[in-house]
């Protein structure tokens, strides 16, 4: 292994580790400096929900594709959204197998499954990728951090898919252009709309608080009552 | 010295600062928390009914807002404007096209926000926009006379104080004939009441019907109440124009009345963004707690029902019915079942709408709009999705819990020659009422008394 891959595989990423906490801690802080909304009114609905459960609900909402017409309607775009951020998984994690645990993938089913869930993620990638530049209401919402962080990670997918078996006897480049997307993509995220999840349990639990004070979470569409009068 | 200030007009520079002012943390959330995934778009009916128009998309209407807040407020706009499309306001054009925007095309329903993966709530922060426009004087002018008029006369329609009390005394008139009981008051004023019931200002304009009908159900279950004197409008039209001193200055009022009463209840009658607003953002805005029960006149109505206090009888509504729930009702205070249930009391053939409840389309009278007559036209374009949905139940009547709905409703039937009537549950269950044996009571009542006067006068 060359002193590039080494340092790119270690420190470099060690590095940008660092450096995307930070920038997390720094978010989370601006964002916490806000002040919160207060709700004093008194809880509607019918009795049978709360703040926590709205909350709860709201947070696995993600989980419940039929829980929201939007999801429920579009089951491909649900899939699509599943894989993608399968694939995100997958990605990180082997940049910490290929250091520190490389005899994992010594398994070939484990480097089937990254390989698996990298390489639909990338197609998924490429598809969203047409659906940003077609589809003539998503390119009207879409800002160039939006086209780069889909480009970035559909690029970041097909490289960890050649990365995953681990193998450099023909070559570095495939495994330290991974490793440098990985660094590159780590420093990049706390600035780019790919850090949406940090906000996203902040969000949910907001709005799942507010709802399900207010009856509105979990959604109803069976009759909650008895037509026995 | 060229400062980025200097070059920003008056009104454009407040809105900003103001801005500032206004954000909470959910907001922030919010205008942070929007990936662009376009999952929302179709959730909102002025895109179903403008396809190809992506300028509709819910996304693309809070960007608009969004901009300001990347530009100003969130430090990835400072750094990198263009890349993540920040942007500011400079004339006071841009804050009219912001304005055609914030009023002319969103009615604040939130079916976005409940189909957001993300739970971003553009119409909390829509609200906010308004209310930073309306700052300065940029609004649509049915708002600015609107919002005048509650400030002013302490109601949205400018009804004044004695014509209030001569409608009132006008209904509880109606009421003595139809109860034949000279002795049947709908009272104003009255202390330590069980209830005080406030209502919208339409139905002293224009549906004093609801008036009467909501006195007959009060009667018959023997209720003790009372009408405020002032403090009786439950509309708020802080909800819609975004300035959250109206809100809580309105709801105070109401507030106020009903402790200065010692009312143990406040009964809001039928309306969505009035129950939203009295029930529910006025203690926020007014920045007080309440200390006395509040219900939508609806649950004391079923109540009444199920407790045995009134009678009703469903075959005195023939005909089908459908529910449109209102979008405040429905996704800001779940008020859902309970209409239903009650609807199902009083009718005999209920056909629910789809989609429903939490997921159902806006009247696209909501927001406001009712009271914007430049957005007309696209208004009742985007009414399509309603008149569609309205249409499928094939049944003659649609039921709110709703005012603005009602006005909403029949605006579109209207346009799109629909032959639909559109009703609310008080009358419906006033005229399900089972009253004939008090009617007659009374009448052998007042007919002996005075048999008994004329003799004694004799
Ligand atoms: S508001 Fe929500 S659903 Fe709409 S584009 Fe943004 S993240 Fe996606
Ligand atoms: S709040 Fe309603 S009208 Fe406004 S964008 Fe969302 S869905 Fe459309």
């Amino acid at each position: 292994m060359s002193n590039l891959l080494h340092f790119s595989e270690h420190a470099l990423q060690e590095v940008a580790l660092i450096l995307m906490a930070t920038v997390y801690f720094l978010r989370i802080r601006w964002f916490m400096k806000w002040p919160l909304g207060k709700e004093r009114q008194p809880a509607t609905g019918l009795g049978d929900t709360n703040p926590k459960k709205g909350a709860r609900y709201s947070l696995a909402n993600i989980a419940m594709p039929w829980a929201m017409e939007s999801t429920r309607s579009k089951p491909f775009m649900y899939a699509q959204f599943v894989v993608f951020h399968l694939g995100v998984v997958a990605a990180i994690t082997l940049s910490f197998i290929i250091p520190y645990g490389p005899g994992l993938l010594k398994s070939s089913s484990l480097v089937a499954l990254i390989q698996g869930l990298t390489g639909t993620a990338c197609i998924v990638g490429f598809m969203r990728i047409i659906r940003r530049i077609s589809n003539p209401y998503i390119r009207a919402i879409s800002s160039p951090d939006d086209h780069f962080s889909l480009i970035l990670l559909t690029s970041w997918f097909a490289f960890a898919f050649l990365a995953a078996p681990n193998d450099i006897s023909g070559g570095e480049g495939f495994m330290l252009t991974y490793f440098l997307l990985t660094a590159f993509f780590l420093m990049y995220v706390p600035f780019s709309k790919i850090s949406h999840y940090l906000y996203y349990p902040f969000t949910r639990t907001y709005l799942g608080r507010s709802f399900g004070r207010r009856g509105v979470f979990p959604i109803r569409r069976k009759p909650a009552y008895q037509r026995s009068i | 010295m060229n400062t980025e200030k200097n070059k920003r007009s008056y009104k454009a520079q407040k809105v900003i600062d103001r801005m500032g002012q206004k954000l909470t943390r959910q907001m922030v959330g919010s205008l942070t928390a929007c990936v662009h995934c376009g999952m929302c778009t179709d959730s909102c009916h002025y895109v179903l009914a403008n396809p190809g128009d992506p300028t509709f998309a819910p996304a693309y209407k809070a960007d608009k807002i969004r901009k300001l807040f990347k530009q100003h407020y969130d430090w990835t706009g400072k750094v990198f404007p263009k890349w993540v499309k920040a942007g500011s306001v400079y004339t006071d054009e841009e804050l009219q096209e912001l304005k055609d925007i914030v009023f002319g095309k969103c009615t604040n329903c939130r079916r976005c926000t409940v189909n957001c993966p993300m739970g971003v709530d553009l119409a909390t922060f829509n609200r906010m926009a308004r209310g930073l426009l309306c700052h300065v004087g940029i609004m649509p002018e049915g708002v600015e006379y609107v919002a005048k008029e509650q400030w002013e006369i302490g109601n949205q329609m400018g009804v004044l104080k004695e014509d209030y009390i001569e409608t009132v005394e006008w209904q509880e008139e109606e009421l003595q004939s139809e109860m034949e009981d000279p002795t049947a008051k709908i009272p104003i004023d009255k202390p330590d009441s069980n209830i005080v019931y406030v209502i919208n200002p339409r139905e002293i304009k224009h549906d004093p019907r609801s008036i009467l009908d909501a006195a007959k159900i009060f009667y018959a279950a023997g209720e003790d109440y009372t009408m405020p004197s002032e403090g009786w409008d439950m509309t708020n039209f802080g909800l819609f124009n975004g300035d959250d001193e109206l809100g809580g200055a309105v709801a105070g009022r109401v507030y106020d009345k009903v402790e200065e009463l010692r009312g143990k209840k406040l009964v809001i009658s039928e309306c969505g963004h009035g129950y939203r607003s009295t029930r529910c953002e006025g203690p926020n805005w007014a920045k007080k707690d309440i200390t006395f029960d509040a219900e939508s006149s609806v649950i004391t109505m079923l109540e009444y029902i199920k407790q045995g206090k009134i009678k009703v009888d469903k075959t005195k509504n023939p005909g089908s019915y459908t529910f449109h729930d209102s979008c405040n009702n429905a996704r800001s205070c779940g008020l859902t079942e309970e209409p239903r249930e009650l609807l199902s009391l009083v009718v005999e053939d209920f056909r629910e709408m789809y989609p429903n409840r939490a997921e159902n389309y806006c009247c696209t009278g909501g927001g406001g709009a009712m009271s914007m007559a430049e957005y007309r036209p696209s208004r009742l374009k985007s009414a399509k999705i309603k008149a569609d949905q309205l249409a499928a139940t094939g049944t003659k009547t649609v039921v709110t819990s709703c005012h603005n709905c009602v006005d909403g409703l029949t605006d579109l039937i209207g346009h799109y020659k629909l032959g639909m009537d559109v009703t609310q549950l008080v009358n419906l269950v006033a005229n399900a009422l089972v009253i004939d044996d008090i009617v007659e009571e009374n009448k052998k009542k007042y007919a002996e008394k005075e048999e008994v006067s004329s003799g004694s006068a004799q």
